[in-house]
């Protein structure tokens, strides 16, 4: 599903050039659920970025699904990732003016669904989540937990191919931490490809596969069953 | 998706309160100035430009091939001439316009003033009817037509219709018709109208009003073309004169000719003041775009979101503006609410009153465009800014604005206080200058003066009411002129001639006129300057005597004037005496040569020297009955001199208080989006300013850090507005002839005041921040 080849990324500012991915390759097949490690600043994010077409490559060629995207246009990107990924981020980001139920609707608003399916699809994710009984709800009002199922349920209400989680447990107590794991396993054995950078080895034990990173390079690669 | 837009648009709104209530206040004081402007600017165009036959109505000028000057009069015969002699027009109607009558009816006497026109007045202007006939109202000579109004306070509740009413208790007219009230928007001011009946012969007289309605498809060049000549064929004296007929729909705006060319007129001063009410609408737009730009880092990581979950730019341009127009929107509906509480105030100001019920759908429809303009104009840029930030860095909370010393925010503000200091640059000017006006020297002392209307039989027994007064210790001096001191309302030029005059002096020199008995001079209180007062009809040949002013004697280049003779055309008068120069005409203009001759005819206007002793309610009560002995079917018509005086002030205090009145809006408006400017961005220093204080700095160092960058700013807006405003009033100042001189601390009184102005509004939400904890603000690192 996505195959990155000899992927360079560089952080300009008005004097200094930082490489912050030095020719990295990286394969996932579809149905995978891999897990990204490794020390702050290892550019782990960033690779999480370009892999969610939130960020463009200097060099290398980034297929997905077989389509070259490198070179796309912000439009395009935006389509592409709109229709094919959920995203899942450390600090939630739920959007603060709206309640638990139009935040995942959010994504099924801008992809022009109709208003009657966006609801029995939300519904239908909510309940999934275990968060329906919240639907009313702004996000202040909700627990940690509670606030990244939603976070989660926003990310697969479109039903994405690929959600991208980076560090989903990070601000979570481990009660918390484990349900969001669970979740996430769950979409994973239902045929959902999954990447997560994490820094906790506990998450890290629920994927495939644990990609490590140092200074913009993997430097190793484990199966974990 | 635009519900969506909507829900989101409005909590955001609610959930930055200070923002909302600030973009709104002032969109709301802009919108206002605006509707408010709208229906004044309306009012303006509609004038006289609501008759049915609109197209094909004219009014007659004429125009002096000599001084280039243009006239709206027209003699008496032009009318007939025009209907006989040419089949283009339809209709002509002369129009005489009375000074104040008395009608009575019954018993009960009023004032009023009313037109004498021709029957096809009516024809021409379709000024509807409530009662009784319209189009040949006016065939017979007793009839009168009169407004609602004043066959209210006739009649009352009675039917007007067939009642008779006594004109100056001359002449009956029986009312055959009730107009409607005139409309603000007309420049004809009548209560009543009654048939011309006048001498018709005199083709000399330029002392009428003249209207046309042409026929259909009439080509107005050719026609003026064949009109040209008409009254100088008629009378030789007037060789000068060429005619041609002018739009009605365009006197009121754009009267002002040179050479018989249009050249402007009312129309500067509407644009003026529309100018102004939409830079006040720009300022508070300025306000929205600086705000929302300012806090556009708190909204960040909502646009990142967004576009991390499928937002398109054009989703987020989309939202971002249904806000700023749901913004305008609800500050449309609270700028009409605004504009009916102060329209009573703004129609103390101008000279129309105005009115939200009689404007048609247009003014309605302009406030619409402007709030949707508004809304799209203010929403865009913050639009587009905010949409194009990058989801990646907001999401990782890198800073988004970055901090340049020349920001298109710094622009706005320099832009926003340069025109504040403008306006109050001119404010300041305006004022000084009026000021200056009125502290000038009248040249007489005008309090204890009235001026009391002779009417009817006490026109005759003038005499025997001057020695009653002065017998009654009330009244000090008494004479009686043709018309007010306060008021130049005749003058002539061309035909004078004295000794040692060239022929250039004799052609171009323009003297007021008016004519006075005895006691002129002394009871005025001028200065005699040399000779002495007329005294008519003590001694008889002073019939034949004039008095002149310094300003007269000066201009013509008399040496000894007592005892010279002055021809006007045929007639020959002797100087008699030369008193010291009063302003009568404009305040702003310098005192212009003026003649007083003592004819006896129309000597109607009596001033009188009150005993400053008495009590001014007695000296009136007596002066009053005095005069009702006479003339009891009169109402008691009288002025205070320095009343009348005042009333030369009324039209530039207009602008006066208008250009007070919006400087104030631009400045509060400025002010607020300052206040909202430096909340926000003391809000994103908080950390900065929590690291500074920990590390020693105090609460007035950082208090001015936070302050100076406005300063300079506001700095930067005097440098650009002083040249504009200086140009700007030197224009303005030209056309007064008694003026200042613009000096330079008025600007720098003006330039203080902005920046006293800026700083306080920024010192207190930076004093605020400086002295707040540090630990607070670094804690939720």
């Amino acid at each position: 599903m996505i195959k990155i080849t000899n992927l360079q990324k560089y952080y300009r500012t008005e004097e200094v050039e930082t490489v912050a991915l030095n020719n990295l390759t990286i394969h996932v097949k579809e149905g995978e659920f891999v897990a990204v490690m490794g020390p702050s600043g290892c550019g782990k994010s960033t690779l999480l970025n370009i892999v969610g077409l939130l960020d463009d490559l200097d060099e290398g060629s980034y297929l997905f699904n077989n389509i070259e995207v490198a070179k796309f246009n912000e439009r395009k990107r935006s389509d592409l990732r709109k229709h094919n990924i959920g995203f899942v981020f450390q600090s939630f980001n739920l959007i603060d003016e709206l309640t638990v139920f139009e935040n995942v609707e959010l994504p099924l608003v801008y992809t022009n669904v109709p208003a009657a399916e966006r609801k029995r699809r939300v519904e239908e994710v909510l309940e999934k989540v275990q968060i329906m009984h919240r639907r009313n709800h702004f996000p202040q009002q909700l627990s940690g937990g509670q606030q990244q199922r939603v976070a989660v349920a926003r990310a697969v209400v479109n039903t994405p191919k690929l959600i991208l989680a980076d560090e989903p447990t990070g601000n979570l107590d481990s009660n918390n931490g484990n349900e969001v794991m669970h979740l996430l396993t769950e979409l994973n054995e239902a045929g959902t490809t999954i990447v997560m950078v994490t820094h906790s080895e506990h998450d890290a034990r629920f994927a495939d596969r644990v990609i490590r990173m140092l200074d913009g390079q993997v430097i190793m690669e484990t199966t974990t069953f | 998706m635009i519900r969506n837009y909507i829900k989101t648009a409005w909590r955001s709104l609610l959930k930055n309160k200070g923002f909302t209530v600030i973009n709104i206040l002032g969109l709301t004081v802009g919108l206002s100035a605006v509707l408010i402007i709208a229906l004044w600017v309306q009012n303006q165009f509609r004038q006289d430009n609501f008759y049915s036959n609109q197209e094909n109505i004219y009014k007659v000028l004429n125009r002096y091939i000599v001084d280039m000057s243009t006239g709206q009069s027209t003699p008496y015969p032009a009318a007939d001439a025009l209907t006989e002699n040419h089949p283009e027009v339809e209709y002509a109607a002369r129009v005489y316009r009375h000074w104040e009558r008395l009608l009575t009816f019954k018993s009960d006497g009023i004032k009023a003033y009313g037109n004498e026109v021709d029957p096809d007045f009516l024809k021409i202007f379709d000024f509807p009817a409530i009662k009784g006939m319209r189009e040949d109202a006016l065939s017979n000579k007793t009839n009168i037509v009169v407004t609602e109004g004043l066959a209210k306070s006739l009649f009352g509740d009675e039917d007007p219709l067939g009642k008779t009413i006594t004109l100056d208790n001359e002449k009956s007219y029986t009312v055959v018709s009730v107009l409607n009230d005139l409309p603000t928007y007309t420049d004809f001011s009548f209560n009543y109208l009654i048939p011309m009946d006048r001498d018709p012969s005199n083709w000399n007289t330029m002392s009428y009003s003249t209207y046309v309605s042409l026929r259909p498809g009439v080509d107005i060049e050719v026609f003026n073309e064949k009109i040209e000549p008409m009254v100088r064929t008629h009378a030789p004296d007037l060789k000068n004169n060429v005619n041609f007929l002018y739009p009605l729909s365009r006197i009121h705006l754009y009267s002002k000719f040179e050479n018989g060319v249009a050249v402007g007129g009312k129309i500067s001063q509407v644009r003026l003041i529309a100018g102004i009410g939409l830079l006040i609408l720009c300022i508070a737009c300025i306000n929205f775009v600086n705000l929302s730009t300012a806090k556009g880092q708190k909204r960040a990581k909502e646009v990142g979101v967004r576009k991390v979950i499928g937002a398109s730019k054009g989703n987020l341009v989309g939202q971002f503006l249904t806000e700023s127009v749901i913004i305008s929107v609800v500050a449309g509906i609270l700028a009409i609410v605004a504009s009916f509480l102060a329209l009573p105030l703004f129609n103390q100001m101008l000279d129309k009153p105005l009115s939200f019920v009689t404007t048609g759908p247009l003014v309605w429809l302009i406030l619409l465009g402007f709030v949707i303009f508004t809304g799209l104009l203010a929403g865009v840029y913050p639009a587009f800014v905010l949409s194009a930030f990058q989801p990646i860095k907001t999401l990782k909370n890198i800073k988004v604005s970055k901090k340049s010393n020349f920001s298109m925010r710094s622009v706005l503000v320099v832009l926003q206080f340069g025109s504040a200091v403008v306006l109050i640059i001119a404010t300041l000017i305006i004022h000084l200058q009026i000021q200056y006006a009125s502290d000038r020297d009248v040249g007489y002392d005008t309090s204890q003066l009235l001026e009391v209307a002779l009417e009817g039989k006490a026109v005759e027994n003038y005499e025997t009411i001057k020695n009653e007064l002065l017998n009654s210790g009330f009244v000090t001096h008494i004479t009686r002129t043709g018309q007010t001191i306060t008021q130049n309302n005749s003058s002539s030029w061309g035909n004078f001639s004295w000794q040692g005059a060239t022929p250039e002096q004799s052609k171009k020199t323009t003297f007021f006129l008016t004519n006075a008995q005895s006691d002129f001079i002394e009871t005025v209180g001028l200065k005699l300057v040399d000779g002495r007062d007329l005294d008519y009809p003590r001694l008889p040949s002073d019939n034949r005597a004039i008095l002149l002013n310094e300003a007269a004697i000066k201009t013509m280049g008399l040496e000894n004037p007592i005892g010279q003779l002055f021809n006007w055309g045929d007639e020959v008068y002797t100087i008699v005496g030369v008193f010291s120069d009063f302003v009568s005409g404009s305040p702003y203009s310098e005192v212009e040569p003026m003649l007083v001759f003592s004819w006896i005819d129309n000597l109607k206007n009596m001033i009188i020297r009150t005993d400053n002793q008495q009590a001014m309610n007695k000296t009136l009560a007596f002066i009053e009955s005095t005069v009702k002995k006479f003339d009891p079917a009169y109402p008691f018509n009288y002025r205070f001199v320095d009343e009348r005086y005042a009333e030369k002030f009324k039209n530039q205090q207009q602008t006066a208080s208008l250009s007070l009145t919006f400087s104030l809006l631009a400045i509060f408006i400025s002010c607020l989006g300052l206040f909202g400017l430096i909340s926000y961005i003391t809000e994103t220093r908080i950390k900065e300013i929590g690291i500074r204080k920990v590390l020693g700095a105090s609460v007035s160092g950082i208090a001015s850090m936070l302050s100076i960058d406005f300063v300079k700013l506001v700095f930067v807006a005097i440098i650009i507005a002083t040249p504009i405003a200086w140009w700007a009033m030197n224009k303005w100042l030209a056309d007064f002839a008694y003026r200042i001189d613009i000096q330079w601390w008025m600007f720098v009184l003006a330039g203080l005041l902005a920046i006293g102005i800026a700083l306080f509004t920024v010192s207190w939400q930076a004093i605020r921040a400086a002295v707040a904890n540090p630990v607070d603000s670094l804690r939720d690192e």
